[in-house]
């Protein structure tokens, strides 16, 4: 057996609590090209690379000292004049004679560190072209808000009649100017609210205790006009004020606008639009239904993709579905950043369900 | 009293004493790193613990990318957790980054503090000119490639739960019953805000007295860097451990609570000195 273990085609390796190496198999010593007398005695983390201190001052050592187990661990090791060798290393701890060892046993990585430092490096470039995309989104929509402001506010001088009377045929003008530009202040509200999701950059959460019944009035009294004017039939069930939810208020409510306009969207003059409030004391569930066309099951989950528009339905095929897509991939953002999600149930031709579930209580 | 720091920094208090002694974990691992020091300080002092937003069983949610990208957002949690507690005249002890941690939190609010006890302190880890931090730029990007690659063999371990919801990290937290850090951004992102730190210009402004626990053979905060802190930081004293390595409050906790001891039962001769006087 002890020649199995010194011959076997992985490193063996103990050291005792203060790091001192007692034991190392002929194997590992070929892999670093050391002698065993000039191992043996030494401190166990004086044959890692300067970075596998660090990770084993910071990481390893506590693990060891904390669980007396750490498995799976990309180490390097020096190896004279030669490159580093990288190693898949587990420890464990064991006790002999009143005393802590620690046996390791350590598999090189070749083809599979190459691998790994292709994942590595192709995950860096990926964050760092998000972060560069974010950036640029936030400067495009930043530099384009303000003109668009500029429009929308000199618009409303002209309205008001500031720079003289106004003919019917150009107050009908204006307001579609009007109109216009803040469905382009939307959007870029929209691409804004993204980049920051996505670029990890918005603060976190104020989250408090709410009554949902009270958060979902004050977003009905905003989209509520637009629902009588599209002759949309709207109930509320269940929301009593005694449905908790737990939620950061600004951040419910731009959720819940969203899938009530995207409701009122979707769903034909005639049609029905609902809020329910389910909750079982852990956790509350806002159900927006409608009666809509619905979603194909393929595209269920794309949707909440950014930039991804329903295809198939009538409003897609006509060329009159508007926005950049961005409504969902955000409002899923922020249920998850609120310890929340974001689902959908739907089925074409009877309508869609977006269930919204929240924690019911702080600490819950 | 505010609950929700209580619950966001997982806050535990224990102990029998008066005087508080709050303890703050480093880089890499969460306030279990203590376990064999405080049962030492339980009958004399009122033991605070606590985990780093990002940390431990900290609540993840809380954890902004702007508030936690330098020391400073950390140096926060520390004042927030003191207020939150209403704690006066504070023992802290910060073990290697959160020594600087400590300065920082302390050259804000200096009144709330009475003590800073620093295990491995470093105010800068990378060399610079007349300056020997210990490590060049390339080890600490090496650092930083050693925990990505680990974070794969964790992702691993964790793939269904990862695959299924890829945007979750508060999934990863599931890790913390396994080992120390448990998101892979959070700790990188930590490893960068503590390796990249340079907080030399911090110790001259330390208006609270302080130990510095300066290890033997510690490739983290080398000697010279332990001389380097106690020179710049008024009001510093030195004492060298037998330990070695980085971590004595685990290695060699006897020796660590010793100095501990003997430093606080000075410092207090001589506040009661320093009283008598008045």
């Amino acid at each position: 057996m002890q020649g199995l273990i010194d011959r076997a085609p992985a490193g063996f390796i103990s050291f005792a609590a203060d790091g001192t190496i007692c034991d190392i198999n002929a194997t590992l010593l070929e892999m670093l090209g050391a002698g065993r007398e000039s191992v043996v005695g030494r401190p166990f983390e004086s044959l890692l690379t300067v970075a596998s201190r660090i990770f084993y001052q910071t990481h390893l050592f506590p693990l060891l000292r904390l669980q007396s187990t750490a498995e799976e661990l990309f180490i390097t090791m020096r190896c004279g004049d030669a490159p580093d060798v990288a190693f898949l290393a587990s420890f464990t701890s064991r006790d002999a004679g009143g005393a802590t060892y620690y046996d390791g046993v350590l598999m090189r990585l070749r083809e599979r560190r190459k691998w790994e430092d292709e994942i590595v490096r192709a995950r860096r470039v990926a964050e760092e072209a998000n972060r560069r995309n974010s950036a640029l989104l936030s400067m495009m929509s930043h530099d384009l808000r303000t003109p668009i402001g500029s429009i929308s506010g000199y618009t409303d001088i002209l309205l008001m009649g500031i720079r003289g009377e106004l003919t019917d045929p150009q107050r009908d003008d204006l307001q579609r100017m009007k109109k216009a530009s803040e469905y382009v202040l939307s959007l870029i509200e929209d691409v804004l609210s993204f980049a920051r999701l996505n670029a990890g950059e918005i603060s976190a959460p104020d989250l408090r205790t709410l009554n949902a019944d009270a958060v979902i009035a004050e977003t009905e009294s905003l989209i509520g006009p637009r629902m009588e004017q599209n002759g949309i039939a709207y109930e509320r069930i269940d929301c009593t004020p005694s449905v908790t939810i737990v939620a950061d208020p600004d951040r419910l409510q731009q959720i819940l606008l969203n899938l009530l306009t995207n409701a009122v969207k979707f769903t034909p003059a005639g049609g029905r639009i609902t809020i329910k409030c389910v909750s079982d004391g852990e956790s509350t569930d806002i159900k927006v239904a409608d009666t809509g066309r619905g979603i194909p099951a393929d595209q269920l989950e794309k949707i909440f993709e950014p930039f991804v528009q329903v295809t198939g339905t009538a409003a897609a095929v006509s060329g009159r579905q508007k926005g950049f897509g961005l409504g969902l991939a955000i409002s899923r953002g922020l249920a998850r950043r609120m310890n929340g999600e974001l689902t959908v149930e739907s089925e074409v031709g009877v309508g869609s369900t977006f269930t919204l579930r929240l924690p019911a209580s702080l600490g819950g | 009293m505010n609950q929700s720091v209580l619950t966001r920094n997982n806050v535990q208090v224990s102990g029998t004493g008066q005087q508080p002694m709050l303890f703050a974990h480093g880089f890499g691992c969460d306030q279990n790193m203590w376990r064999f020091m405080t049962p030492a300080f339980a009958d004399d002092y009122k033991i605070v613990l606590f985990d780093y937003v990002g940390s431990g069983k900290s609540d993840l949610s809380a954890y902004d990318p702007r508030r936690y990208s330098s020391l400073d957002g950390y140096a926060q949690d520390v004042l927030d957790v003191i207020h939150a507690l209403d704690l006066s005249d504070v023992i802290f002890v910060g073990h290697s980054v959160s020594s600087m941690i400590g300065v920082l939190a302390s050259n804000r609010e200096p009144s709330l503090f009475a003590q800073l006890i620093m295990i491995g302190p470093s105010p800068r880890y990378i060399n610079d000119t007349s300056y020997v931090g210990g490590f060049e730029r390339r080890d600490i990007e090496e650092l930083l490639d050693t925990m990505d690659k680990n974070y794969i063999g964790w992702a691993n371990f964790l793939a269904p739960a990862i695959m299924k919801n890829p945007e979750r990290p508060e999934l990863a937290a599931e890790l913390s019953e396994s080992f120390c850090s448990t998101d892979p951004v959070i700790a990188r992102r930590f490893a960068e805000a503590t390796f990249f730190a340079d907080n030399r210009g911090d110790l001259q402004k330390v208006k609270v007295p302080s130990l510095v626990l300066q290890c033997s053979d510690d490739i983290i905060a080398p000697d010279s860097v332990g001389d380097y802190v106690t020179r710049e930081t008024p009001g510093s004293t030195l004492h060298n451990l037998q330990a070695t390595g980085h971590c004595p409050h685990m290695s060699h906790p006897d020796e660590t609570i010793a100095a501990i001891k003997a430093y606080l039962a000075q410092a207090g001769t001589h506040q009661d000195v320093e009283l008598a006087h008045q």
